[in-house]
């Protein structure tokens, strides 16, 4: 079998286990905080695979993952503002 | 001249060999990928300002949506094999594997409808709740995004059957794939915010 090929079942296999971790961190009794950290955590490193493995973003140039990388920051700031905002929003 | 030109700017191109359909797709992945964020990120802050929100698995179904996030993962496997037969030209490794991603996304929204018709019979609606109003959303934006790869696919399956792409040529097929691997990891964040936390 090709090296690609190979890469490539092998990510998937990745992001099955990854996915059947998410479920089993879902329905364990632990505090809601450390939960919230860990399932974001697996699903970061599952979009990271798909990008870096599937998308071939790893053989693109340092430009091109610095025009997709910083919209992300974008968001993480607007994200931030919004969820900073809201114990202000329901004051009168 | 010309062509002392051209290796010069091939040398010095900021995006390598990338096409232009290519980085045309990345774009529109970008702005798509920021209209999803725009969803998650109303869904959060009206959580964080709601008094009551179910638990993980107290309306939604979530071992029958982990199957259907796995199908999706598989569907991307079998893209990413597509084009790897195509850059071998290999014609109906492609047409095949390009063939089982669309039934593959074809069963993800057949699932998805299911559980939407089960909801509606129970009196689960967009307006019942916050939570409904989010869920159905979020998720249906993102079955339209599959719906539009499916066709998608359809269309450069077409193509294929006509022998368009060869070794030396399968720029569409990955635009395609970009397209629905985008959908896929979409997916991974979407099933995790709204199904799992």
């Amino acid at each position: 079998m090709d090296y690609h090929k190979t890469i490539y079942i092998k990510n998937a296999v990745y992001l099955a286990v990854l996915t059947i971790l998410e479920v089993g961190v879902s329905y364990l009794d632990i505090s809601k905080t450390g939960q919230i950290g860990v399932l974001l955590s697996l699903a970061v490193i599952k979009m990271l695979l798909v990008a870096m493995i599937y998308m071939h973003l790893r053989y693109e140039t340092k430009t091109l993952k610095w025009i997709l990388f910083l919209p992300i920051l974008a968001g993480l700031y607007f994200a931030f503002g919004v969820i900073y905002d809201l114990p202000f929003r329901w004051v009168v | 001249m010309n062509q002392n030109r051209t290796q010069a700017l091939e040398v010095n191109d900021p995006f390598g060999k990338a096409s232009t359909g290519k980085l045309g797709m990345w774009l529109f992945i970008i702005i798509d990928g920021l209209s999803f964020a725009g969803l998650i990120i109303a869904g959060v802050a009206l959580r964080a300002s709601s008094e009551y929100w179910p638990m993980a698995g107290e309306v939604l179904n979530i071992p029958l949506t982990a199957f259907n996030t796995f199908l999706l993962i598989c569907t991307s496997f079998t893209m990413v094999i597509a084009l790897n037969c195509i850059q071998k030209g290999d014609q109906s490794g492609l047409k095949r594997f390009l063939g089982l991603t669309m039934i593959g996304g074809m069963i993800f929204l057949g699932i998805q409808t299911y559980e939407y018709s089960h909801f509606i019979k129970v009196g689960f609606f967009p307006s019942t709740s916050i939570y409904a109003a989010i869920f159905y959303i979020t998720t249906c934006f993102h079955g339209l995004h599959v719906l539009s790869g499916v066709i998608y696919i359809a269309c450069i399956l077409r193509m294929a059957s006509l022998n368009a792409y060869s070794a030396d040529n399968w720029d569409h097929v990955e635009i395609l794939g970009l397209f629905w691997h985008f959908v896929d990891l979409v997916w991974i964040l979407v099933f995790t915010i709204i199904y799992l936390i």
